[in-house]
């Protein structure tokens, strides 16, 4: 691929951003999608010749980044679909300016071979989440801006440190992030180990640095969040892990273990915290978390499916969860509220969008035949296969980790019950009256939602075969296919389908109907006796233990932000107290501290 | 889609004899249940009766609520009920495998419970509603307990995961259920599976006596008849699983056949003795004894079954 082609990808969008400054709104988004449905068409272009054989010193494509790639194009073109009708009117203009920038400055990561660059472009994309975050509306907002900054830019500055100490003793021309292959007896190996996994576990949104992906999911704009910690900053989080699992490091069985154990404790952590919250964005927020371990665990472990895996996950995880948080969305902008406690039978009057919304419920929850089961499957069975090889203490804790993961999913299952329960099914006299979302908005769910339910039916023929081999190819592991385990979804919707026609038929050939009021015992529908669902774990919360654990992280113990800002006012605190005013305290300050000096020298000396 | 798959998936052991067995098999149920109670009981067809009267009864349907979604779910709950008990039923009476592995299947186990919650909450009946949020805490509960007894005898197969080949690991060397983890796992899967068909003690979503039913309290008609056809039809399948994972699976000779029968007709009796002596829980006691009592003690199973004992 020539490097110049390549520069479409960051130049065309961003010169599109700029025009889009002076554009009419209308304009503004005609253009911006016509350009990302022409880069869509770049990037399945590019995938076929995607090497680094001819690749310039700065910019180059592998498998693993033209993949990547595609997917961020595809998922920018399906959010720009759906905001071209619902933005909020006073901050149109301006999100048609940021969302191609946006766009470019992530394709610009993937695209980045030279260290610096990559590590620009990563500090870029970081600006444009702040961005998207202060366009928010509610009290919130600027908090949750302010705080999604710092923890992403603070996880930049451990990106740069781990860079410098990754190539600070090479020759200029070998910053390249592919094929450095790392070993372990480096000088200063871990330090650049960990400080890249802290950037890329900040990005992805992994535990302890997610706490900025509910806060964001909370108050920006919704197709921000589906834009951004649902979609493209999974794909730049977790393509860091990978490259770093590949090409950066020849990464040990202990740090592996390690590096799985994360992924299963945000699983368990973020689910529980999900299962928990009264309002549909920070639920979702919480979700984004928790998928993510699953994408650490696969990507981590180093095992071929598992690596798969975890790449099959990343991607479909992208899908549902835009899907979810953009089906939220529509809900949102047709009866003004996010809070459980407001919504309720809405499968009624918007049964469109409640269908799209079932299906990424389903599809999150890992349910047969949709795409996120297939992907846990494989990262179920390489785990498996890890654990077999190993000694007994760590098959145990491999073990354990996969009992994390596997009721995960069980717990996602019930939080999104949950969410079905209280926006769409149940009863609410107040959501009589709302319409069904516009066209453009429905048409952009429903595409995500046959996604999910196109590479979870033909998940071997379609994105594995033709998109993850070949990426497990070029990465060196082309054993990625072994399934230990065999499952059929073809046949599966097949035999069901047919058990399912008959029992219908039988229906349809017996029945006769009668309407009537729902049955309460005979007392009128009081609408004051509702059940929204928000209070569905309750008993969970009460738990011994779990309640310790819960109202500790009601105080934000588990918040690296918070607990950092208290520590940094608590210290400045303390600094205070030493400026008292006092100008013969000053002068002791002065002597104490040339005596310090004086020693230190002459220790030294 | 082969003519063999289709016999497997309507006749045996798919559709038709796990429908007969388990409407059978709920006879026993309430014959031995009417004898503990000092009752006569119903007649063997009785089940039979129960289910072709429904379907000539009217389906009352509420009016504002979801019909599509509340006349379809008893229907795919069944379905996919069928479809499990193809999947079991082949491995453990042809040893191949079909559909998909343990794993599939500990997923396929899941949407019974996703049908009852979105059928039943579908209508906006209050008490459906409170029992749906019963119905989720129970597969919550009782999920821990049967991951960790799924992943016992995973770990005795020596890490296959494929029902046939676990049932086959047996076969070649003696039943897990003569080991140590093996007999303990077997025990939390038998109370995991007195959950998951929301027998008492922990029948806490149905509630007939509080919540009138939950879920299940607007059905009537055909789709009422279902519903309860799908609760006789896990009596088939949840012994057959457990029998598949710890007891050793079938062997096609006459010996083997009886041996079988007594082997599930030992479970089902004691899933019905349980039944009927033990009252309702509340649903945090359900949680606690489930997280707290039953996931230490089968993990006490995993770690023996990955020491091999």
């Amino acid at each position: 691929m020539e490097p110049s082609a390549l520069l479409t990808f960051l130049f065309l969008p961003a010169a599109v951003a700029v025009i889009n400054l002076f554009l009419p709104v209308r304009a503004a988004k005609a253009l911006t999608l016509l350009t990302l449905l022409y880069l869509l068409y770049c990037a399945i272009t590019l995938w076929p010749s995607a090497s680094l054989g001819s690749s310039s010193v700065y910019l180059g494509v592998d498998r693993l980044a033209a993949f990547v790639l595609l997917f961020a194009q595809i998922l920018s073109t399906v959010i720009l679909l759906f905001s071209l009708k619902g933005v909020r009117r006073d901050i149109e203009r301006f999100f048609f300016v940021l969302f191609p920038l946006t766009v470019a400055f992530c394709n610009g990561v993937l695209l980045s071979r030279h260290a610096l660059l990559f590590l620009i472009f990563w500090g870029l994309s970081g600006v444009s989440l702040y961005l998207f975050a202060l366009l928010g509306k509610d009290a919130e907002a600027s908090a949750a801006a302010k705080k999604t900054f710092i923890i992403i830019g603070g996880s930049d500055v451990f990106l740069i440190l781990g860079l410098v100490l990754l190539i600070g003793s090479r020759p200029v021309d070998l910053w390249w992030l592919d094929k450095l292959n790392l070993r372990p007896e480096a000088p200063l190996y871990w330090l650049a180990f960990v400080s890249l996994l802290i950037a890329s576990l900040a990005k992805a949104g992994g535990f302890p640095l997610h706490t900025w992906v509910p806060d964001f999911s909370k108050s920006s704009p919704i197709e921000s969040v589906a834009l951004l910690p649902a979609s493209l900053d999974k794909l730049l989080g977790i393509f860091l892990l990978a490259r770093m699992m590949t090409s950066l490091f020849v990464v040990g069985l202990t740090v592996k273990m390690i590096v799985v154990s994360i992924g299963a404790f945000t699983i368990i952590s973020a689910v529980m915290m999900a299962l928990s919250q009264h309002n549909g964005r920070r639920m979702l927020g919480y979700h984004a978390v928790s998928q993510v371990g699953y994408m650490i665990m696969g990507v981590g472990s180093g095992n071929p499916l598992a690596f798969a895996g975890g790449l099959f996950h990343m991607i479909n995880h992208t899908i549902y969860k835009s899907n979810l948080f953009l089906s939220l969305g529509s809900v949102e902008k047709q009866t003004g509220s996010s809070e459980f406690d407001d919504l309720g039978g809405l499968a009624k009057s918007m049964p469109l969008t409640f269908i799209m919304a079932l299906v990424g419920a389903l599809a999150i929850s890992g349910i047969p035949p949709f795409n996120g089961f297939f992907s846990k499957w494989m990262i179920y069975q390489g785990l498996l296969e890890t654990a077999k090889t190993l000694p007994v203490g760590y098959q145990l804790w491999m073990l354990i980790c996969l009992i994390l993961a596997i009721f995960g999913s069980a717990l996602t299952l019930a939080s999104f019950v949950k969410f079905l329960h209280a926006v769409f099914l149940g009863r609410n006299p107040g959501t009589h009256k709302v319409r069904e979302a516009p066209i453009n908005q429905w048409l952009a769910t429903g595409i995500l939602a046959i996604l999910c339910a196109i590479f979870g039916l033909f998940a071997v023929a379609l994105p594995l075969k033709k998109l993850i081999v070949p990426v497990m190819v070029d990465l060196g592991m082309p054993e990625a296919m072994q399934f230990i385990g065999f499952f059929h979804p073809l046949l599966l919707l097949g035999l069901f389908a047919v058990v399912f026609g008959l029992g219908i038929l039988l229906y349809f050939l017996v029945r006769t109907v009668r309407y009537d009021d729902v049955y309460l015992g005979g007392q009128p529908a009081d609408p004051r006796f509702r059940i929204t669902g928000s209070d569905f774990y309750r008993e969970v919360r009460e738990m011994p233990v779990l309640n310790k654990i819960f109202a500790a992280a009601d105080k934000k113990y588990c918040d690296v932000y918070e607990m950092g800002s208290k520590g940094t006012f608590a210290f400045s605190g303390w600094l205070q107290k030493l400026h008292p005013g006092l100008l013969p305290l000053y002068i002791l300050y002065i002597f104490l501290g040339l005596l310090i000096l004086g020693l230190v020298i002459n220790i030294g000396g | 889609m082969s003519l063999q798959m289709v016999f497997y998936l309507l006749v045996f052991p798919g559709l038709l004899f796990t429908a007969v067995l388990g409407l059978s098999i709920g006879w026993l149920d309430r014959k031995l249940s009417a004898r503990f109670q000092y009752r006569v009981g119903p007649p063997f067809l009785q089940n039979f009766y129960d289910f072709i009267k429904l379907l000539g009864k009217e389906t009352i349907v509420v009016r504002d609520s979801v019909h599509s979604l509340f006349i379809a779910a008893p229907f795919v709950a069944f379905a996919m009920l069928v479809c499990i008990s193809t999947l079991i039923g082949v491995a453990l009476f042809y040893k191949q495998g079909f559909l998909g592995d343990l794993f599939v299947l500990m997923y396929l186990l899941m949407i019974y419970s996703i049908a009852l919650i979105l059928g039943g909450s579908a209508t906006g009946n209050v008490y459906s509603s409170l029992g749906a949020g019963r119905e989720i805490k129970m597969l919550l509960a009782d999920e821990l307990a049967f991951i960790l007894i799924c992943l016992v005898a995973i770990v005795k197969a020596g890490y296959e995961i494929g029902l046939a080949e676990i049932a086959a690991v047996q076969q070649a060397r003696g039943a897990f259920i003569a080991s140590p983890s093996g007999i303990i796992a077997f025990l939390i899967g038998l109370i995991c599976i007195q959950a998951k068909m929301a027998l008492p003690p922990f029948n806490i979503a149905e509630a007939e006596t509080e919540i009138v039913e939950g879920p299940l309290m607007e059905y009537s008609g055909p789709p009422l008849a279902f519903w309860y056809l799908n609760h006789f039809m896990m009596f088939t399948i949840y012994p057959f699983l457990l029998i598949l994972l710890f007891w050793g699976g079938f062997s096609a000779n006459g010996l083997g056949i009886l041996w079988f029968s007594l082997k599930y007709l030992l479970i089902v009796v004691v899933m019905i003795i349980l039944k009927n002596t033990n009252p309702r829980v509340r649903i945090d006691s359900a949680l606690r004894f489930f997280w707290r009592i039953a996931f230490p003690i089968s993990f006490i199973a995993l770690v023996l079954a990955v020491l091999g004992v």
